[in-house]
């Protein structure tokens, strides 16, 4: 009896020191980064209107106060996809050595790079609470937001960003939907759009099997769509047929009987849209049917796990890039590729208690991106989120040493899609990485052509 | 001091520090309060079900759902203000609730779990299949300005913790009058006795329909707090409607089954819980739901009456009964979930086991 | 109709109705006895899946101690991880389950326990072995293939139709242990016991059985046995990961609930009728592409409907 009258007690100021720990008076937490006090921009009026500078909570022209500029991102970094942690550790490393080289002249202000990030285990609901936490009511909290990983994600905080016309930068998804120009404020990275895949997807086919019946696997979302209706746009006018469709849900990896069915449809050229284990595992299956088709792969899938878990269900797979593959052997002694992993080593080895990989290729890509972002600070004709937001939006074929050979990254009036060049991979599954086999395809200025616009505006 | 002074005192002091709240914290703490009482909102649902007639529901994710996406897309694609949505919200769910709640008639205890249990893992499923958000995603945010204060001196933050807190009293209060009344105790006599309920004049259909409705018309009106709080439906996490429905019935057994102030304890506990791992160690994310699911576990042994339970048997140690003779009775009077509270454990046992008769 | 086609629509629904069949078995294994619906079931698999995962690999390493060796056979790998899942699950149910769990005590606090192991030990498979997915080695014959892994599969070849290695030796798995079970249950004097305690606890008691004993067993064989339709069907979807039971668990559920929460047929049953049925769907229905758990679902209701104690349950579910 008595024992069970402490237990009571002690369970009682347990709930009770929770509530304390919880709580934090509402005074004596100060607003973080402050960006206010500027007097305003120079850009011209046309501009200040595209960005609907008018509107906004907090004012975008004010110049940036202090010495640090701070980022906040918000990504997953626990649970079924918390792999995607590793892109931050690429972008941290490059903001690392950035700041150790003395920092980044910010259009004529020297500047700190801070960044802070929380965990949204791909959750759209959190990542927009993290961001709003993150960036504040009035935008106090940072300059801009970096690297949010997903499409539903970055959704989720574009309205709450563009009223406070807060940048949303490099998100990381290859989403169409970063060219609605109702949305200044968001940019996507420089992966490829979507249906460039399938742009890209047709036009080998067009040269290598021109009356080709194609059997698609999709997600059932937006990710899904896009290479649909991009595929059955870019097939218009040729003899490619698409013969089958089949969906399957998000977040689901049980897609042997769609492609049972794909393979059923007699369809010789398999578009693989399946991402996450999805992909692999629709390969497997292609592979235990007997299936022979020309495969294309989602961009979304050529990771070194994804692609290790198919292995030679996986052989000759076709599919896109614009950076260097870190597994392929070709790079190993290339300097932009040593310098990476010495930098990485130096600065990020044990990022957020992970083990380092350094054949992942999406750590690659992180250092990549925050490397396009430095080059955009510099080229800024004003330290403001205004100079910030029309710098990247007007990148004018500025390459990084990560990127292939010949690919450049250009942005201008209409035009806010980075990835539009690449270069076409095909898996080896013996050597276990793809090689390229393609010169630079260029598709500059052509994604909002080759995709539906309504789902660039929806 | 008597049982029912010390109530009188608790509550005090507790309506004032919940009033109080929103001018203390910061935004954020605010945010997470007000989620807290939409959690409550919809836990206390789930009590009505579960605690007091006896039907389990790892399903309420659902009609939580479905309420946000009632205010949602009436809000954005019919231009409802945001109040206006409110009662809707709850009517669909509600309306589900009994398309749930007549099979239920037939399916029981565990089966009847894993009906609901199957309508928490479809609805993000049909969600995505069948809502075009912005973006092309299943997700719907309303404008920012449909949430705007009504009350030009409340930051919105505050605001939307104020309505969600007076929209939550009123129907915590309304379950409060449920549970002593006439219709209340058919529940409870459903869930304990249904043979006999039946034999005494009890409408089992209506009472058990009736009781799945109202449920589910709770969770509606959390869920359509829940878009003014995080301002968003969201369809697209696979699990996030099935983690929800746990989490609803977490909440209600740590606050305490079938009492009135359990599921808001609970549900204050579990959001706070939630808030305090995440992310408790850098790196080591992955601990987090280790501790949070050792918590839970830690909870159910330490006080298995739950935290209203808990304090209830603190309450009689502390201030036994004896010191007024006429408490027993008063308190019988006064706290119909008291009743309810010390018969649910030897009751609830028909869930599991279903032995013969 | 293509007959082809519907044989193969077929296979894959036996493929993974073995797996199904299996857990849900589990399930059984563990209401018999005690009356609960494991929602950690899935959880617990997922652990001994991780670990059987790494006995072929890594092994486990607390602190720079070695705890588990690496680098075993698959075969044995899974050996091991069912023998020490069976020790865990009884572990679990003798520290975690028992102590809230009697006629006396709330079932909830039984479910929130359950709960908290289904958070809890995703959680430790991820931290004590991987948060990736692995690939799985395969315990039946494959063929070394470059840059696989696990190898790829075999099949024979029957007319038109592939017959995958990995279909057959997961009805192989099943009907094994279906077997055991059997023999267990009708041919030995545990078997008595255990079924003793099903069916009416307090006799048993009074008949001198130690039924917390045969608690303990009922738990353990259950882990066990998700231990090893783990494996299996993480070696056939070539890899194991965090999200990999929770699915499997869902439709397993289904299948207990179809087959009735009682009966080990009714589970095998169960699970047959539930994976044929969604792959069905997947082949034929395209209105319910995405949805195809509708299925399932409605098929459970149904039955339901017409039999509230699923089509082999016995058990009454009126209480006086």
């Amino acid at each position: 009896m008595k024992r069970n009258r402490t237990r009571g007690l002690l369970a009682l100021l347990a709930v009770l020191a929770l509530l304390a720990g919880a709580c934090s008076s509402r005074d004596d937490d100060g607003g973080g980064e402050s960006t206010g006090g500027g007097e305003g921009g120079e850009g011209s009026e046309e501009v200040a209107d595209a960005y609907g500078v008018e509107d906004c909570i907090s004012d975008p022209t004010a110049e940036i106060e202090g010495d640090t500029l701070k980022l906040v991102s918000s990504y997953p970094q626990s649970g079924l996809t918390g792999a995607f942690a590793e892109i931050a550790r690429g972008w941290a490393t490059r903001f690392d050595e950035a700041n150790a080289d003395g920092g980044v002249d910010f259009a004529g202000t020297t500047v700190q790079i801070e960044y802070e990030d929380k965990d949204d285990e791909y959750n759209p609901q959190k990542s927009a609470a993290n961001i709003e936490e993150l960036v504040g009511a009035n935008g106090d909290g940072a300059f801009a937001v970096f690297s949010v990983v997903g499409t539903a994600n970055n959704i989720s905080i574009r309205d709450f960003l563009d009223e406070l016309c807060v940048p949303d930068v490099f998100a990381a998804t290859g989403s169409v939907a970063w060219g609605n120009p109702e949305y200044p404020w968001l940019i996507g990275s420089t992966l490829s759009p979507y249906t460039l895949e399938a742009q890209a997807f047709a036009d080998y086919l067009k040269e290598n099997q021109p009356d080709a019946k194609v059997a698609m696997l999709r997600q059932s979302d937006e990710f899904g769509t896009t290479y649909e209706e991009g595929f059955k746009q870019a097939i218009e006018g040729t003899d490619i047929e698409l013969v089958a469709i089949e969906e399957y849900a998000v977040g689901s990896d049980q897609v042997a009987s769609q492609v049972t069915a794909l393979a059923a449809s007699g369809a010789d050229a398999f578009f693989n849209g399946g991402t996450l284990l999805a992909c692999p595992n629709a390969l497997t299956a292609k592979d235990a049917e007997g299936w022979e088709a020309t495969t294309w792969v989602s961009g979304t899938c050529i990771s070194k796990t994804l692609m290790g878990l198919a292995g030679a269900a996986g052989d000759d797979v076709l599919s896109l890039t614009n950076l260097k593959d870190p597994l392929n052997p070709e790079y190993a002694e290339d300097p932009a590729m040593t310098d990476f992993f010495a930098a990485v080593e130096e600065y990020q080895p044990e990022f957020k208690g992970r083990e380092l990989d350094l054949d992942n290729a999406i750590i690659a890509y992180g250092y990549a991106q925050a490397d396009l972002f430095i080059q955009a600070l510099e080229a800024a004709e004003s330290p403001s989120r205004l100079g910030l937001m029309e710098s990247i939006k007007n990148l004018d074929g500025v390459t990084t040493p990560l990127a292939h050979e010949g690919i450049t990254f250009t942005t201008g009036d209409g035009d806010a899609y980075m990835g539009e060049s690449f270069v076409l991979v095909q898996y080896d599954a013996a050597a276990a990485h793809f090689e390229e086999i393609s010169d630079v395809i260029d598709f500059e200025g052509q994604t909002a052509d080759l995709t539906p616009e309504e789902l660039i505006t929806a | 001091m008597s049982r029912r002074n010390l109530r009188i005192v608790v509550g005090v002091l507790v309506a004032a520090a919940l009033l109080y709240a929103p001018y203390y914290f910061q935004p954020a703490m605010n945010q997470t309060l007000s989620r807290a009482i939409y959690f409550a909102v919809a836990a206390m649902g789930l009590n009505l079900l579960t605690g007091f007639n006896g039907q389990v529901s790892i399903g309420h994710g659902a009609f939580f759902g479905v309420g946000a996406f009632t205010t949602a897309i009436l809000m954005n694609d019919h231009g409802w203000s945001f109040e206006l949505t409110i009662p809707m919200a709850a009517l669909v769910a509600a309306a589900l609730g009994v398309g749930v709640g007549i099979p239920a008639l037939r399916v029981k205890g565990l089966y009847l779990a894993l009906v609901t249990l199957g309508l928490a893992v479809l609805f993000p499923r049909v969600g995505q299949k069948f809502v075009e958000g912005q973006g092309g995603v299943a997700i719907i945010r309303p404008k920012r300005s449909g949430f705007d204060s009504l009350l030009t001196f409340l930051e919105n933050d505050q605001w939307h913790y104020v309505e969600s807190l007076l929209i939550a009293a009123v129907l915590f209060l309304g379950a409060w009058n449920l549970s002593r009344s006439r219709i209340g105790r058919a529940m409870v006599a459903v869930r304990d006795q249904e043979v006999a309920a039946s034999t005494v004049g009890v409408h089992l259909a209506r009472v058990k329909v009736g009781a799945f409705a109202l449920s589910a018309a709770y969770a509606g009106v959390a869920g359509s707090l829940s878009v003014m709080v995080d301002r968003a439906a969201d369809a697209t996490d696979p699990i996030v409607t099935f983690r929800n429905s746990i989490e609803f019935l977490v909440a209600v057994v740590i606050g305490g089954t079938a009492t009135i102030t359990g599921p808001a304890v609970g549900a204050l506990i579990l959001i706070l819980l939630r808030r305090e791992t995440d992310g408790l160690i850098e790196g080591k994310e992955m601990l987090s739901p280790a501790i949070f699911g050792g918590a839970l576990i830690a909870m159910v042994y330490v006080l298995p009456g739950g935290v209203v339970g808990g304090l209830r048997k603190l309450a009689d140690r502390l201030l036994p009964l004896r010191d007024d003779p006429t408490a027993p009775v008063a308190a019988a009077a006064l706290e119909p979930e008291a009743v309810a509270a010390a018969e649910v454990s030897a009751s609830t046992s028909d869930l599991h086991h279903q032995g013969e008769p | 109709m293509d007959v082809d086609l519907f044989l193969r629509f077929l296979l894959n629904g036996i493929g993974n109705g073995a797996v199904y069949g299996a857990m849900a078995l589990a399930l059984v294994l563990i209401f018999r006895t005690t009356g609960l619906l494991n929602l950690a079931q899935g959880e617990m698999a997922l652990f001994s899946t991780y670990m059987g995962w790494g006995l072929t690999a890594t092994g486990m390493t607390i602190f720079g101690l070695q705890v588990l060796p690496g680098g075993l056979p698959v075969g044995l790998a899974i050996v091991v991880s069912v023998l020490i899942s069976a020790v865990l699950g009884a572990a679990i149910e003798r520290f975690l389950i028992r102590p809230v769990h009697g006629p006396d005590k709330s079932p909830l606090n039984v479910l929130i326990v359950m709960l908290g192991l289904f958070l809890g030990l995703n959680a430790l498979a991820q931290l004590a072995f991987s948060d990736d997915a692995e690939p799985m080695p395969k315990p039946w014959p494959s063929k070394a293939s470059p840059g696989s892994p696990t190898g790829s599969n075999r099949f024979w070849q029957v007319g038109d139709l592939r017959i995958q290695a990995s279909i057959v030796a997961m009805v192989v798995m099943l009907a094994v242990v279906c077997l055991l079970l059997y023999v267990l249950f009708q041919r030995t004097k545990v078997g008595l016991k255990l079924r003793a305690v099903a069916s009416n606890p307090e006799s048993a008691r009074l008949v001198g059985i130690n039924s917390s004993r045969m608690l303990m067993l009922g738990w353990a064989m259950a882990a066990g046995l998700g231990a090893l339709a783990g494996c299996f069907v993480a070696a056939e979807r070539t890899s194991v990961n965090p999200g990999l039971m929770a699915v499997v668990l869902v439709y397993a559920s289904a299948a207990a609930a179809l087959g009735g929460f009682d009966s080990p047929v009714g589970a095998v049953v169960g699970g047959m009728i539930v994976a044929i049925a969604e792959s069905m769907t997947v082949g034929y229905v395209k209105a319910l592409s995405t949805i195809e758990l509708v299925v399932p679902f409605g098929l459970i209701l149904l039955v339901l409907l017409v039999r509230p104690t699923g089509l082999f349950g016995k058990r009454t579910v009126e209480r006086v």
